[in-house]
């Protein structure tokens, strides 16, 4: 039969198929029956790749290895039923940014990997399928990226599901139609993104803002995978508002503002989001940031706590990697789930739910309490903020303002 | 020759009835997440074994199916709460049927890589006109979907698979098969000795989006929130092609085996090196293209001659 050696080609087949059997065997089903508890598993399903993957990665995912390291540094969370600190191991699933595949994982860790805790997957949509699925095995979730209006009629039928992220009514637009009016603003122009997001907001600002008196002059939808804003730059400055607002994405803030300082639109605000409270974007524009408004969660200048998760997060690294809106909102979810856990002394996940549904918590953003499935309004340190000598800082409300809100702002620099 | 040949049509169709078989009796003794996972790679089956349906005979590369899986997904989402169950995913097929049927009356006139492009941009098309119209007209931005446990969607799927290999079975022995196995030979020649071309190939592409209806229309039920960009997902047009092209299209179960395996390994590689999943996931996608060019199928056709002409020397 063997008459001659291999040939190179005969030789990676070979290979490839040796590569398919080992890598079928490695999943054999592993039968480890559970020793008494040494550690608390937490599972999750993240988009490590697909077009999300930029924003798992620099959103949720910083938050919860700070964390974990943090808490597993201490030796862990107190658990009073084992007598002791049990430490946090996690498991990490690739949903490759596909819903069907996250629903799938989220199930796999409920049902054949039994962890203890589940942490959430990344997006508005992923958060809106797990949620139903999470609730039905009983299992708390409290979510990061993501949150809008719709989730809140939700969240009653809902009761293991906790929102931490603030969004357009709850309660960053309330307040920035409340800065402007007070500051005079008269007129308004939206452009949105086409999308749950921008339809959300565009909606939102188009109640808060008549009911103050700013008179919108025109709304325009911006299709997702469109990238010349030109039309859409050209037809705000036009229509001459003293506010300009762009509920999109990064994608499309970050050509936005180089357009409007190409083009010379200079309306008294420039309100855009989320993209404008990443540091990236003042990487990106530098001084011509001034005066520029985003939304906002705190600032490190708020308080010792918040500097030292500031601190924490963003000591050594590039400004890039800050993020004032998600990041303390996220990381006080993280919180409230290890005090829930050693308040309650089990892994209980009913006895756990009921404590974070009804109890209050110590966290960075102080006195800190779930209300009806949301992160209560009161205990945001911040909705909008604005980019301030190159500082990105908390305008509003007015309780939590770290500088004077600037209006109007500054006109582009020149050149 | 030919009773050997009708022998080994018997002897694999008593093996594709003893594997549904098996299969069907899968949930009365694996654990609940076998039956997720298995109705996951049903589906990549289901999806596979459509797509080849139309493309591999033919040789026009059709990245549609997301387009037909995702009128299935938003028929279920829609129709989910008013109807039965099996009147929904009917729904889902039978809509998308006709939306094939329309679109490929429309376009199969289109060859090789314009149709292809078509195909790609009528996932882009229905997604964003779904957008637009849910915006515009019912206020919703995404949809709720009924809840279906898990072993009735295992079982809706199996069923969809069942009926997609009976029908793939009856397509290939009958003359309609030929005739399309004739327009991938060379078109022009078919058209000529008599064949409708045109109106054959509609009609195997509206039949294969039957089937990628109704596997949208179940599966929805499973993701339990959709909204445009989940339910049209281009990655699911990908995959079908992927998956047959590792699978080999020149043979029935090449796609099959092809959805199996490619299914089960990306489960592995998401779970156990999520980390390095897209690295190994191409370098497995390079070495099927670059020394696989008839997939699996036509490895263990390699492998058998090999063994056979082994035999045959020895003799």
């Amino acid at each position: 039969m063997a008459t001659k050696g291999w040939t190179r080609r005969e030789f990676l087949r070979g290979v490839a198929v040796a590569g398919a059997g080992l890598a079928l065997s490695a999943c054999a089903p592993k039968v480890t029956p559970k020793p008494a508890k040494d550690k608390i598993v937490v599972g999750m399903s993240r988009p490590l790749s697909g077009p999300q993957a930029i924003v798992g990665d620099s959103a949720f995912r910083p938050v919860y290895e700070t964390f974990v390291k943090e808490v597993n540094d201490a030796g862990g969370v107190y658990v009073e039923e084992y007598g002791k600190k049990l430490p946090i191991e996690l498991i990490v699933y690739d949903d490759k940014t596909d819903v069907g595949t996250m629903t799938r994982l989220t199930e796999k860790l409920i049902v054949e990997d039994k962890v203890d805790f589940l942490w959430p997957a990344c997006g508005t949509s992923f958060i809106f399928a797990q949620a139903p699925i999470a609730n039905k095995y009983g299992y708390v979730l409290i979510t990061a990226e993501g949150g809008a209006t719709t989730i809140k009629d939700m969240l009653p039928s809902l009761p293991y599901v906790f929102v931490t992220l603030s969004f357009s009514d709850w309660y960053q637009l309330p307040v920035l139609a409340e800065l402007l009016s007070k500051k005079g603003a008269k007129t308004a122009y939206i452009a949105y993104i086409a999308d749950l997001h921008g339809i959300e907001y565009s909606g939102v600002a188009g109640i808060e803002f008549p009911k103050v008196g700013i008179e919108i002059l025109g709304v325009k939808s911006i299709p997702p995978d469109m990238k010349d804003l030109s039309p859409i730059i050209r037809d705000a400055k036009a229509a001459n508002p003293d506010v300009f607002c762009c509920f999109a994405y990064p994608d499309q803030i970050m050509p936005a503002t180089a357009l409007s300082i190409e083009l010379d639109f200079n309306p008294k605000a420039w309100v855009g989001g989320p993209g404008v409270n990443f540091g990236f974007y003042y990487t990106a524009f530098g001084p011509a940031t001034e005066g520029v408004i985003g939304f906002t969660s705190y600032s490190p200048k708020q308080s010792d706590a918040a500097r030292a998760l500031a601190e924490k997060l963003y000591a050594g690294k590039p400004i890039d990697v800050q993020d004032y809106w998600g990041h303390p909102l996220y990381w006080a979810g993280l919180e409230i789930w290890k005090q829930a856990i050693e308040k309650a002394g089990t892994l209980d996940q009913k006895k756990i739910r009921d404590i974070i549904a009804t109890e209050r918590f110590q966290t960075v953003l102080g006195d800190t309490w779930f209300e009806n499935g949301l992160l209560s309004k009161d205990c945001h340190t911040g909705e909008i903020g604005q980019w301030i000598n190159g500082v990105y800082e908390v305008v509003g409300p007015e309780k939590w303002a770290t500088a004077e809100f600037v209006y109007p702002k500054p006109p582009w620099p020149k050149g | 020759m030919n009773t050997r040949k009708n022998l080994r049509q018997i002897w694999l169709l008593g093996l594709t009835l003893i594997f549904l078989a098996l299969l069907a009796t899968l949930p009365l003794y694996a654990p609940t997440y076998t039956i997720i996972l298995m109705t996951s790679i049903l589906m990549y089956i289901v999806l596979t074994m459509s797509w080849a349906l139309f493309s591999a005979p033919t040789g026009y590369i059709s990245l549609a199916p997301a387009a037909f899986f995702g009128i299935g997904i938003y028929t279920s989402a829609i129709l989910g709460t008013r109807l039965p169950l099996p009147a929904v995913i009917l729904a889902g097929s039978l809509i998308s049927f006709c939306l094939a049927l329309l679109i490929g009356a429309l376009t199969l006139r289109l060859r090789g890589i314009y149709f292809a492009m078509f195909t790609f941009g009528l996932v882009e098309l229905i997604k964003n006109f779904w957008l637009w119209y849910e915006i515009q007209f019912t206020g919703t931005r995404g949809r709720f979907v009924i809840f279906v446990d898990n072993t009735t969607i295992y079982y809706v799927m199996l069923i969809i698979l069942a009926l997609l290999l009976l029908v793939t079975y009856l397509i290939r022995r009958s003359r309609f098969g030929l005739a399309l196995r004739g327009i991938g030979e060379c078109e022009e020649a078919a058209a000529h000795i008599g064949v409708h071309v045109n109106a054959l190939k509609t009609a195997t592409f509206a039949i294969s989006a039957i089937f990628m209806g109704a596997a949208g229309a179940i599966m929805a039920t499973r993701w339990t929130y959709v909204d445009p960009y989940v339910a049209f997902n281009p990655l699911y047009s990908f995959m079908s092609v992927l998956m047959a092209i590792f699978g080999g299209i020149g043979q029935p179960y090449g796609p099959i085996l092809g959805a199996a395996i490619f299914a089960y390994l990306e489960e592995i590689l998401i779970t156990r090196f999520p980390y390095y999943y897209m690295l190994i996931f191409g370098i497995v996608l390079i070495v099927t293209v670059l020394y696989l060019p008839e997939g699996l199928i036509g490895l263990v056709a390699n492998i058998r001659k090999r063994v056979a002409g082994g035999q045959d020397a020895l003799a």
